[in-house]
């Protein structure tokens, strides 16, 4: 039995406001188990675990309270009977998050005040109001829920009402493998086995209620329903000991997919966890004729033509795109690479270690005539050296090396497994924009949009034009200076935005350079960030347009080894 | 309208009455000093200007030089164009605002002020109404609205008294002008020896003599600041070896800024205290609303706009006035 109030949303708010604010991942942890093992039934333990890990819904439910952080605001500013453009958006620039600013406003306005009789609701009351929001449709409807719902709250309520509608972290330093820990705290559970069930379920509520239950064996894997993909790190981020205990496979630089499929069944999933199905049909109807026992592989999608995996840019015409028409299909054919495998046979091959579970995949692929990447043995650091060469050649991203004995880390990035990487390459450009930062670096200009040259060039009458947008890279110290300088070169302001002189050059590192003809350079650059703030340099150093245009062009047409010898991988 | 030059990046000058307000330099016949925060100071340390008593103390401890005509709060100076009269401004002690009365108008200049006033300062008084009111708004947005003094105080015993009792040296960063004296006024009740660094010390001294309560404290000793005291030191010594060497500590900020959350994560801390000394947003419209000037002129701020736009919905007109912000809180 649940004591009385303990169930009440408010004491949610307050114990995760308290998480928040102490400092170390087991005092915040001991916190929310002591809450949770108060709480004495199935449904609150769900909503609560859910509210603080997951959102409104479980994650694997696909229901979202759809409602975009602008109409909330505007929602907001209207009940504070404050001015929108001028008023909140100073306010959310101030302290860089907008639930934090709504929560002040509701305290200080009277108005605001006023208008609110907290009623302590109840989590279940205040998943049905969710619900509520989840099925309406139409967009002043959904904020005349939004008003009755703040009426009925305290400032702090309506904080993490707003987040927790958001879905995700609450972002109060307190994560999934936080939430686990106390799950399994609370309910005197084994660690892994909540973990386990999280990974299968997909969802932290449900695991939480099968500790509770005492029911965490029942957790089984079910095809169709994707699990979350393991991770890599950066190798230069790990300390790796022994090199030999790793083997090698060329990084497709493609997109990553879970493939479920079982008879004429087969089902496509993104890393985000998104069936992506229909958009490759061609995969579908590939895997469809090999009518399989039930399997789950995971590996990447790539376009192939010509004996050749081609550049992610041709991949890229296909993302998004929810129904390829034939002529897309036979211009860019994607074809799906085999890396790892993670149920056959009615098991989940998830415990076993990876050469085992690459000897199932292995003899699963050659039985069915399965794409699979190759994989090497790592004898030295060197010879890592001379496959990652080999691996470029192919057109491909670098190595991923994979520790042997490693088990399937689910939706965890550790060394297990390592990625290998070359940065796409770097050009100089000049800040345009310094954007306020949002969440930790709140009340700082944190983002800042950066341009190439186009001085010389006849299509443009601007001096500069934004070429991409980033938002790391750069040092704490760096980031003040950054601050301090660029206080001198602000021309124009737009809410939280800052419109700067050309001034400070910033040497740019990026990962590839797409074409994309929705932005004025009708180029984008992929996961851009600072590689180093150019004090000695003048904005007329700063690179041009046909710099990036001439990258593009080397990156595409560069010479690609076809698979015809040293394969990076099988069974074409 | 008011007739005024600004000074780049520091004071103001009203040039009919060769009046300087908080200027670096010997840039008018009389210069006026708000208080001894260092933005407010003059960069020439060899001037003569006008204070009040403990500001020009104060002054003299940060190592101003030169000869300094000390005023009392609300008695009238007669200039050869104006009348100059200082208000208490509650900001920090000796914090004062700036009349001027002259033919062109009566003039109200803010300096950095708060009301309701710090209790260790002299209070806040102002004329009853002004024609020009050039204020500082460093707080100029709806989400600033301070919690009483002594409800900030209470919590900030609890935070120390807790800490303390559990083995942990408190730790209450500030500034140490001003807010420093403020927080050590109000953890002197719980009797603990307050340990404060450096130069702060020697400021503590001058609020002591003038009898303001502050408790008992001491300048900052390595050896004995785990000893049940509480520690008072800046922000800037975060990172120093003086905090990174004390293991055992529950740290605190205090300033308005403890507003923002994202504080928290940018300092690593365990406390926000939002206790500022300077006038919130609902404090400095309800002030603006009660000295009815024909116009007000806003300094040392982020965001102007917010402002005028609320004064404008009272019928009070109001412009920016352009300096440099200053963020000493």
């Amino acid at each position: 039995m649940t004591k009385p109030g303990q169930d009440s949303f408010l004491l949610f708010c307050k114990i995760v406001q308290v998480i928040s604010e102490s400092r170390g991942t087991v005092r915040k942890t001991d916190i929310f188990a002591d809450y949770l093992s108060g709480l004495g039934n199935t449904s609150d333990i769900d909503r609560a675990v859910r509210f603080a890990g997951e959102g409104a819904f479980s994650s694997v439910s696909g229901k979202r309270a759809s409602i975009g952080s602008r109409t909330v605001a505007l929602c907001a500013a209207e009940f504070c009977n404050i001015d929108y453009d001028i008023v909140f958006k100073a306010c959310r620039t101030a302290t860089g998050s907008a639930s934090e600013t709504i929560e002040k406003l509701m305290d200080n306005i009277p108005e605001a005040r006023e208008k609110r009789t907290p009623s302590a609701l109840s989590l279940a009351q205040v998943e049905e109001l969710f619900i509520q929001l989840e099925k309406e449709r139409k967009r002043d409807a959904k904020q005349a829920l939004l008003v009755r719902a703040w009426e009925q709250m305290t400032s702090t309520e309506i904080k993490y009402f707003i987040r927790v509608m958001g879905q995700g972290s609450l972002r109060i330093g307190f994560e999934a493998k936080s939430i686990i820990n106390a799950v399994s705290k609370a309910f005197s559970s084994d660690t892994e086995a909540v973990r386990y069930a999280h990974m299968i379920t997909g969802s932290l509520g449900e695991a939480a209620v099968l500790s509770f239950e005492n029911r965490l064996h029942t957790a089984t894997f079910k095809l169709f329903q994707p699990v979350a993909f393991m991770l890599a790190s950066p190798i230069e981020s790990r300390s790796v000991d022994h090199i030999t205990d790793y083997i090698a496979e060329e990084k497709f630089d493609g997109m990553r997919c879970q493939i479920h499929a079982q008879g004429d069944t087969v089902m496509l999933y993104s890393r985000d966890l998104n069936e992506i199905t229909n958009s490759f049909p061609e995969v579908v109807a590939f895997f469809k004729q090999k009518s399989l026992p039930g399997v789950v592989l995971d590996g990447e999608l790539c376009v192939f033509t010509d004996n050749t995996i081609q550049p992610f840019q041709l991949l890229q015409k296909r993302m998004g795109v929810k129904k390829p028409s034939p002529k897309m299909t036979g211009e860019y054919p994607v074809v799906f690479i085999a890396y790892d495998i993670l149920y056959n046979d009615d098991e989940p091959l998830f415990e076993k270690s990876l050469i085992n579970r690459r000897e199932i995949l292995k003899s699963f692929c050659d039985t069915f005539g399965i794409m699979r990447s190759r994989q090497f043995e790592v004898k030295s650091r060197e010879q890592v050296e001379d496959m990652f060469d080999r691996a470029l050649a192919h057109g491909n991203e670098g190595l991923m090396l994979k520790h042997k004995q490693s088990t399937y880390e689910y939706g965890q990035r550790r060394k297990s497994w390592l990625k290998v990487k070359k940065p796409g390459g770097s050009i100089d450009t000049v800040i345009m924009y310094a954007h306020a930062g949002s969440g930790k670096r709140g009340g700082t200009y944190s983002d800042f949009t950066l341009g190439v040259s186009v001085s010389k060039d006849d299509r443009y009458e601007e001096e500069f034009i934004p070429i991409g947008k980033a938002y790391g890279g750069y040092t704490d110290v760096e980031l003040k200076r950054l601050n301090k300088e660029m206080k001198k070169l602000i021309v124009d302001r737009f809410g939280p935005t800052y419109s700067l002189k050309p001034g400070i050059v910033v040497e740019l590192e990026f990962d590839d350079i797409q074409v994309n003809k929705r932005t004025k350079a009708g180029y984008t650059l992929r996961f851009p960030r600072f590689k180093a703030i150019r004090w000695d340099l003048a904005p007329s150093d700063a690179d041009t347009l046909m710099d990036v245009e001439q990258l593009y062009n080397k990156k595409l047409h560069d010479d690609r080894k076809p698979q015809s010898e040293h394969q990076s991988f099988i069974g074409i | 309208m008011l007739n005024y030059t600004l000074e780049r990046n520091h004071g103001i000058i009203l040039p009919n009455q060769n009046i300087g307000l908080d200027v670096s330099g010997d840039v008018a016949r009389h210069v006026f000093v708000s208080h001894a925060h260092a933005d407010h100071l003059p960069r020439d340390r060899y001037i003569h200007v006008y204070a009040t008593q403990a500001t020009a103390r104060l002054m003299r401890a940060r190592g101003f030089k030169g000869d300094v005509t000390e005023l009392d709060f609300e008695s009238p100076l007669e200039l050869e164009n104006a009348r100059v009269t200082l208000y208490p401004a509650g900001h920090i002690l000796g914090s004062a605002m700036v009349g001027i009365e002259s033919d062109e108008g009566h003039t109200l200049y803010t300096g950095d002020y708060k009301t309701p006033p710090s209790p260790v300062t002299e209070g806040f008084s102002r004329p009853e109404s002004v024609d020009y009111f050039i204020t500082e708004a460093t707080f100029p947005l709806p989400i600033y609205k301070w919690q009483p003094h002594e409800e900030l105080f209470a919590e900030m015993r609890e935070f120390a008294f807790k800490a303390l009792k559990e083995g942990f040296t408190p730790v209450f960063l500030c500034y140490n002008l001003g807010k420093a004296q403020e927080v050590m006024h109000g953890l002197a009740p719980l009797g603990f020896t307050q340990q404060i660094h450096g130069a702060g010390y020697e400021l503590c001294k001058i609020y002591d003599e003038l009898g303001y309560d502050i408790g008992k404290f001491e300048p900052y000793s390595r050896d004995t600041v785990s000893d049940n005291r509480i520690l008072i030191t800046p922000s800037s010594s975060l990172d120093q070896p003086m905090l990174r060497n004390l293991k055992r500590k529950r740290v605190a900020y205090v300033s308005g800024w403890a507003t923002h959350e994202s504080r928290r994560t940018q300092l690593t801390i365990d406390k926000l205290f939002p206790l500022s000394d300077h006038i919130d947003f609902f404090e400095l419209l309800d002030l603006c609303e009660a000295l009815n000037p024909k116009m007000v002129y806003i300094t040392h701020t982020p965001n102007p706009r917010v402002v005028s736009h609320y004064l404008s919905e009272k019928g009070i007109a109001s412009r920016p006035l352009n300096m440099e912000g200053f963020d000493d809180d």
